[in-house]
C-alpha cells in the first residue's frame, strides 16, 4: 500500500449538513478511515438539494455525495443509552470525532469531549457550530445567511441602493469545512508529540469574519468603515456585460494602463481623466459607458484569451456551472473524479483541491448508503455478529 | 508554557499579498518561526500598494511601509528579512536559509522559481526533506489557463462564484474581497500540516501545488453537479434560500441597518408569526409549507420588513433568536470590532507595537477556532521591513560581520525600500465623500479600549441571554 499522511487514523464523523461532513471527508481523502455515524433516518445532508434526477431521495442528494466520498457509513441512535455506550466504545478506538450539534447536546448524552477523553486521552474532537461553544450567542441558531450577516462580509457586498447581498451558494459552509480540517490537522500534529487530544471549538461566524482582513483592521487603524459600492460608475473592476455574458477587468498584473486601452481598442482610455486609480473613480461613470460600448460585440471566450495571453491583463469571465463542468483547465488539474454510485450511477464529482507529491488526495469509495457498512464496521471494530446487529436494530439502537 | 503545534518549525515565507502570507501568519500563531522575505525593490504590496493608504491613524509617517493595517494583521509574529532575489548573491543567501528550514512557501509564477533553479527538484537537492508549497492562480501544467495572469478579484468571476451571486433577476455580482485567496490560504495550511505529518512518519519531504482556481470552483460544486446530473444551470437567488422560506435581509431602524432572517421549518415559521404579532399567518394555507412560502415570498418579505423597520438591528436579532428563529444583524466593520460575543471569545486580539513604531495598540482578527488545552495567540506585530536581517543572517546562518556588511553594501540586504509606489493619501472625510467608506468613527480608539491614556474605556453593548433550545 502507498503510505498516506493520515492512514493510521480513524475518524468518527457524527456531523451533519455541509461543513462537518466536508471536514471529515478531507481527512478521508488523505488516508484516514472515516466512519460516518448517522441516525436511523439519515443525517440532514441527505435531504439537501440538488438531487440527482431532481426528486428528493435520501441516496440522491448531490451535496451529500460531494461531502461524503471516502467514508464508510453506519447508523446509530445516540439518544438511546445503549447507542451512547456503543458510541463511547467506538470513540475509544478512534483518533478524531467531528460533530456539529448545538453546544451542550453531546454533554446531555454523556458524549462530550471531557466524557470521551476519560476513555481515550488522545481523542481530538472537532466541534463546528454557528457561533462556537462559548459567548452570549453560543445558543443562537445559524445558517448560511446568518453567518454572512454576522461576519461583516455582507455589509460590503452588493450596492448602496439595495440591501446587503449574500454570496451565492453555501460558501460559509465550505469555508468552515476547510477550517475544520485545518484545525484538526494542526491539533493532530501536536498530539503526535504530546499524546494528548483536545477539543477544537470552531465558529462559522469567525471563519467568515476571518476573511475581513481589509475591513476589520481598517476600523482599528483609522475608524474607517467600508460600505457597499455605488450602483453606477463602479463597473471597472466589477462585473460588466459583453456580447454573450459578463466579464471582470482589472488594472495591474503584467499590463500597463496603455495595454488595457489597446486591448479595448479605445485610445480615449489613455485620457488624463482615466490616468490613475483616483481619476478612474472620479470619472467612473464615463469609464463604465466607454467600456460597455467597447465590449458589446465581443465574446467572453475571445476577450479572456486575448486579454490573458496577448496583453497579460488581470481578466475574468463569469463562467457558468456548465462552463466549469466542461473546463479543460480543471480536467488538466485532475479536479474531477469519476464516481460510481449504486443509486446515482456514474457521475464526475469535484474532488482534487490541490496537487501534492507523495501523499495526494486519493479516491477510494463513493458516499455510503444509509447504514451500508453496519455489518462491516461493527464487526471489524467491536466484533458484533449479524445476530447482535439484528437485536440492536430491533431495539432501535442502530 | 504549553507546547505549540509548530514549535521548532522554521518556515520561509516568499509569498505575496494574502494567500501565502496569511497562512504563514497563522502558522506563526501556532509557534512556527516564520521568516518573511521581501525584495528591496519589491515590497509586499500590502505595505505600499492599493490596499495601503490605511496607515495607523491615517498618518503615513516617515516609514509608511511599516504602518499599514493589512500588512500587520496578515504578517503578525513573523521575522522580516529583505533580500534581493533578482541577484545571484541574494539567491545564494536564500539557499543557505533553505538548508536550515522546514517549509518553504511561495507565490511566484512557475517560471520564476524554475528560472532561479529553485523549483522543487532543485529545492530537494538543497534540503532533501524540505516541504515546498507553491501557490499560483490556475496551477501549473498543461491546462489552457495555466500561464494566465490571475488575481482573486478576477478569478471570482472565472471560478463561477459571480455567476451564482447577485440580486434576483440582476446581473452576476462580485461579492466580498479576494474570496479565493482565503481558500488558498487554508489549502496551504492543510497541505503543510499533512506534509509535516507525512514527514514526521516517513522522513520525506514533498511538494504541494495549490492552484487557486480549482479551490474557487469547488465552492460551487453543487451547481456543477446539478448541471452534470440534471442539466440545470441554477439561478441567482439574491438573499433567498434555494428550498426554504422565508429568508431575506430586512431593513431596520436607522441608516443602512439590516437584519437577516432564515426560517428552516414550519415550527420556526410559527415562532416568527407569533413574535411579530401575527400568529394567524401560521394557520394560512398559502404559507403552510416551504413551497407555499416560496411562492408568496414577496408578500412575506413585506410583512417581515414592516416589523423589523422599527427595531434596531441588534434588537431585531436578539428578539428573533430569543423566539427560536435564526437571524443575524448585518455587522459592519465596526460591529465586528466591538461585538460582545466575538470579544468574549477572544476572536480579536491586540497587537502591541514597540514605542518606536508609533502605532500603539491595535485590534486584529485572531483565529476562528480554539483548542481547550493549548491557548494560541498572535505573537507580535508584523515586522518592520528588514527588522530581522541580523537575526537571520548572523544568528541563524552564522554569517560574519564582514559578510553581512558586504551584503548590505551591495544592496542585497536592506532595511529601506529602494522604490515605493506613490502614496495614496486621502483624508478620512474625503474617503467618505468619494464613497470609498460608508462612514468613519473618530471615536474608534475609545470604543476599542486601545486609547493609551484610558485603557479599557470601550463599553461593550449589553446582550440579553437567550434561553437554550432543548436538544
Amino acid at each position: 500500500m502507498i503510505p498516506a499522511a493520515l492512514d493510521d487514523l480513524r475518524v468518527l464523523d457524527v456531523s451533519q449538513g455541509i461543513a462537518g461532513p466536508l471536514c471529515a471527508k478531507l481527512l478521508g481523502d488523505f488516508g484516514a478511515d472515516v466512519i460516518k455515524v448517522e441516525p436511523a433516518g439519515g443525517e440532514c445532508g441527505r435531504s439537501m438539494p440538488p438531487f440527482s434526477g431532481g426528486e428528493a431521495h435520501p441516496e440522491k442528494s448531490l451535496f451529500f455525495l460531494l461531502t461524503n466520498l471516502n467514508k464508510r457509513g453506519i447508523t446509530l441512535n445516540l439518544e438511546e443509552p445503549r447507542g451512547a455506550d456503543i458510541f463511547k466504545e467506538l470513540a475509544r478506538r478512534a483518533d478524531v470525532v467531528v460533530e456539529t450539534f448545538p453546544p451542550g447536546y453531546l454533554a446531555s448524552l454523556g458524549l462530550d469531549h471531557p466524557s470521551l477523553e476519560r476513555q481515550n486521552p488522545g481523542l481530538v474532537m472537532t466541534s463546528i457550530t454557528p457561533f462556537g461553544q462559548t459567548g452570549p450567542y453560543r445558543d443562537y441558531k445559524g445558517g448560511e445567511i446568518v453567518a454572512y450577516a454576522t461576519s461583516g462580509i455582507m455589509s460590503i457586498s452588493g450596492t448602496t441602493d439595495r440591501e446587503p447581498l449574500k454570496h451565492g451558494g453555501f460558501q460559509a459552509q465550505y469555508e468552515a469545512g476547510f477550517n475544520g480540517t485545518v484545525a484538526t490537522l494542526f491539533t493532530l500534529l501536536l498530539r503526535d508529540v504530546t499524546g494528548e487530544g483536545q477539543h477544537v471549538d470552531l465558529s462559522v461566524q469567525e471563519v467568515v469574519a476571518s476573511t475581513m482582513v481589509i475591513n476589520q483592521p481598517f476600523y482599528s487603524w483609522t475608524g474607517g468603515v467600508q460600505g457597499r459600492r455605488r450602483p453606477a460608475g463602479t463597473m471597472f473592476g466589477n462585473v460588466m456585460p459583453c456580447k454573450d455574458g459578463y466579464f471582470v477587468s482589472q488594472a495591474g498584473g503584467g499590463a500597463s494602463w496603455n495595454d488595457v486601452a489597446d486591448f479595448y481598442g479605445r485610445p480615449d482610455l489613455k485620457d488624463e481623466r482615466f490616468a490613475d486609480v483616483n481619476q478612474r473613480v472620479i470619472n467612473g461613470q464615463a469609464l463604465d459607458e466607454l467600456l460597455v460600448e467597447a465590449a458589446k460585440d465581443r465574446t467572453m471566450g475571445e476577450m479572456f484569451k486575448t486579454a490573458s495571453e496577448q496583453y497579460r491583463m488581470l481578466f475574468g469571465i463569469a463562467q457558468t456551472p456548465a462552463d466549469l463542468a466542461a473546463c479543460a483547465q480543471l480536467e488538466a488539474r485532475g479536479f474531477y473524479q469519476e464516481v460510481e454510485h449504486p443509486v446515482i450511477g456514474t457521475i464526475k464529482v469535484p474532488f482534487g483541491l490541490w496537487n501534492m507529491t507523495e501523499t495526494p488526495a486519493r479516491y477510494r469509495r463513493p458516499a455510503p448508503l444509509l447504514g451500508q457498512h453496519n455489518l462491516e464496521v461493527y464487526g471489524e471494530i467491536l466484533g458484533y455478529t449479524e445476530d447482535d446487529l439484528m437485536r440492536l436494530r430491533q431495539a432501535g439502537v442502530i | 508554557m504549553a507546547r505549540l503545534p509548530l514549535e521548532g518549525i522554521r518556515i520561509i515565507d516568499c509569498g505575496h499579498v494574502f494567500a501565502v502570507p496569511y497562512a504563514c501568519g497563522l502558522m506563526a500563531d501556532m509557534g512556527a518561526e516564520v521568516i518573511k522575505i521581501e525584495g528591496p525593490g519589491r515590497l509586499d504590496i500590502t505595505r505600499d500598494g492599493p490596499f495601503s493608504g490605511v496607515h495607523a491613524d491615517n498618518r503615513p509617517g516617515a516609514d509608511p511601509w511599516n504602518r499599514t493595517a493589512n500588512f500587520n494583521l496578515i504578517n503578525r509574529g513573523k521575522k522580516s528579512m529583505v533580500l534581493d532575489l533578482s541577484r545571484a548573491e541574494g539567491r545564494e543567501v536564500l539557499k543557505d536559509l533553505i538548508r536550515v528550514s522546514d517549509v518553504f512557501l511561495e507565490s511566484f509564477t512557475p517560471r520564476v522559481m524554475r528560472g532561479w533553479g529553485l523549483d522543487y527538484p532543485n529545492m530537494k537537492q538543497l534540503k532533501p526533506d524540505i516541504i515546498m508549497v507553491s501557490n499560483t492562480g490556475y496551477g501549473p501544467g498543461s491546462g489552457p489557463y495555466s500561464q494566465y495572469p490571475a488575481q482573486a478579484t478576477t478569478q471570482e468571476a472565472t471560478h463561477g462564484l459571480a455567476y451564482v451571486t447577485g440580486y434576483r433577476g440582476g446581473i452576476p455580482s462580485k461579492a466580498g474581497q479576494s474570496f479565493v485567496d482565503f481558500l488558498a490560504s487554508w489549502a496551504c495550511l492543510m497541505g503543510t500540516a499533512l506534509a509535516l505529518r507525512y514527514r514526521h512518519r516517513y522522513k520525506k519531504g514533498l511538494w504541494i501545488d495549490v492552484g487557486m482556481y480549482q479551490l474557487g470552483c469547488y465552492t460551487v460544486s453543487e451547481y456543477i453537479l446539478d448541471w452534470l446530473a440534471n442539466r440545470l444551470l441554477g439561478e441567482r437567488l439574491g438573499n433567498r434560500h434555494p428550498s426554504k422560506a422565508p429568508q431575506g435581509c430586512y431593513p431596520c431602524a436607522g441608516d443602512d441597518q439590516w437584519c437577516v432572517v432564515s426560517v428552516r421549518d414550519d415550527e420556526e415559521w410559527a415562532a416568527l408569526c407569533r413574535l411579530i404579532g401575527k400568529p394567524e399567518l401560521a394557520q394560512e394555507v398559502r404559507f403552510a409549507t416551504h413551497r407555499d412560502r416560496l411562492a408568496h415570498h414577496d408578500e412575506i418579505d413585506g410583512i417581515i420588513a414592516e416589523w423589523t423597520r422599527s427595531l434596531a438591528k441588534f434588537e431585531a436579532m436578539e428578539r428573533l433568536q430569543g423566539a427560536g428563529v435564526p437571524a443575524g444583524a448585518v455587522f459592519d466593520a465596526r460591529d465586528v470590532n466591538l461585538d460582545p460575543h466575538l470579544r468574549s471569545r477572544g476572536f480579536l486580539e491586540t497587537l502591541r507595537f514597540p514605542p518606536e513604531r508609533g502605532i500603539g495598540e491595535r485590534a486584529i482578527i485572531g483565529r476562528p477556532w480554539r483548542l481547550n488545552k493549548t491557548p494560541l495567540a498572535v505573537r507580535g506585530p508584523g515586522p518592520a521591513l528588514g527588522e530581522h536581517n541580523h537575526d537571520v543572517l548572523q544568528g541563524i546562518l552564522g554569517y560574519s560581520d564582514a559578510r553581512y556588511a558586504d551584503l548590505e553594501q551591495a544592496g542585497i540586504v536592506a532595511t529601506r525600500p529602494t522604490q515605493l509606489r506613490p502614496l495614496a493619501y486621502m483624508e478620512m472625510d474625503e474617503r467618505v465623500r468619494r464613497g470609498r467608506l460608508a462612514y468613519w468613527d473618530p471615536d474608534f480608539k475609545r470604543r476599542l479600549g486601545t486609547e493609551e491614556d484610558e485603557p479599557g474605556a470601550g463599553v461593550p453593548r449589553v446582550v440579553r441571554p437567550v434561553p437554550r433550545d432543548p436538544p
